[in-house]
């Protein structure tokens, strides 16, 4: 098992999922915003075309 | 947690390059910034599967490769002291030197130490007062604040035998100088999602608007390469310049505040050379 460091995360808590990079926890894994790709493809999968598809893109705020 | 493995999946993969390809009507040459989306773009397949109006490049190159040689002597001179173990992220050992590099320095009896983390040679620096620990400090912005924890612990503890031989570079002025170069051709790029992590995405509207490139922060397992190919390749047959991002569930827009402070607590930007590249003003 390797240690990590939470300094750069003051709000994680347990049971979050956190990127870990050399060490360093950088940020905690957003499920809501990773659902957004599958909300998305999902669409793509069903309607085979590209119409309506842009509101399930992750959008930038 | 769900969504994880979801991202290696070769259906909605397939499903998404269908999508690439009805949406592509010309060439497009698209970079990606991190060494590291290169890996998956290669690993995955992706690149082979492509539509062929697509073109890669990869670029501008991974911290590892673009330190500069002289740091890389540096290090293999630190290295062969008697009193000095010199640690460092396993792939910078292979990187050549002038005459040498760090692994062929490890096999003549110097003491290089590869480590996953650089908290870790603070730790050795602890065990070894006798000894001069030197971290050779690579990295984007990603790495720079992990490097830099490792020198406030070291302060913290009252540790005064332990330092870093720093390289970091920085991605958007690389960026810049990639695109002002009257050679590059590129029509988009994916940024690298976790240099975003720490740094947010404010620093791509400037170039997004100036240059009109559009610029999709991207993740790295095979589906957010995919997709972010194809935010671009939408963006680019539009005709619009855009900062997208795909990397949502990772990436903040304001980025990691506690990181960012730390960086600048330690460091401060300077020009940089890019081995092969040359100096790049304010890119380190």
């Amino acid at each position: 098992m390797k240690s990590a460091s939470l300094e750069m995360l003051p709000t994680a808590e347990i049971g979050d999922y956190v990127l870990v990079h050399v060490g360093v926890a950088i940020s905690k894994v957003d499920e809501e915003e990773a659902k957004k790709t599958f909300d998305y493809l999902r669409e793509i999968g069903e309607v085979g075309e590209l119409e309506d598809i842009d509101e399930y893109l992750p959008k930038t705020e | 947690m769900k969504y994880l493995k979801e991202y290696r999946d070769p259906v909605l993969a397939r499903k998404i390059l269908d999508e690439i390809r009805r949406t592509v009507t010309r060439p497009w040459s698209i970079m990606e910034v991190c060494g590291g989306q290169t890996h998956s773009l290669v690993k995955n397949g992706i690149i082979d599967v492509l539509p062929s109006e697509i073109t890669m490049i990869h670029g501008p190159g991974c911290p590892v490769c673009v330190t500069p040689i002289h740091l890389i002597d540096a290090a293999i001179d630190l290295a062969m002291r008697p009193n000095v173990i010199l640690c460092s992220f396993g792939d910078m050992l292979r990187v050549p030197g002038s005459n040498q590099n760090l692994l062929e320095a490890k096999a003549q009896g110097a003491d290089v130490r590869i480590l996953y983390s650089p908290l870790e040679a603070v730790a050795i620096a602890k065990d070894n007062p006798t000894k001069e620990v030197v971290f050779f400090a690579v990295g984007f912005e990603t790495t720079a604040p992990a490097n830099a924890l490792s020198l406030v612990h070291a302060k913290r503890e009252g540790i005064t035998n332990y330092s870093i031989l720093a390289s970091h570079v920085l991605v958007p002025p690389a960026i810049k100088a990639v695109i002002n170069d009257p050679l590059s051709k590129i029509d988009g790029f994916l940024a690298a999602g976790h240099v975003c992590t720490i740094m947010g995405n404010g620093q791509y509207y400037p170039l997004a608007s100036e240059y009109k490139v559009p610029i999709v922060v991207t993740g790295f397992e095979p589906i957010d390469v995919i997709q972010g190919i194809l935010m671009v390749v939408k963006q680019l047959e539009l005709g619009t310049h855009e900062v997208e991002n795909q990397y949502s569930r990772i990436v903040r827009e304001e980025g990691n505040k506690e990181a960012r402070a730390i960086i600048e607590q330690v460091f401060e930007v300077s020009d940089q050379v890019w081995r092969g590249i040359g100096e790049i003003p304010s890119s380190g």
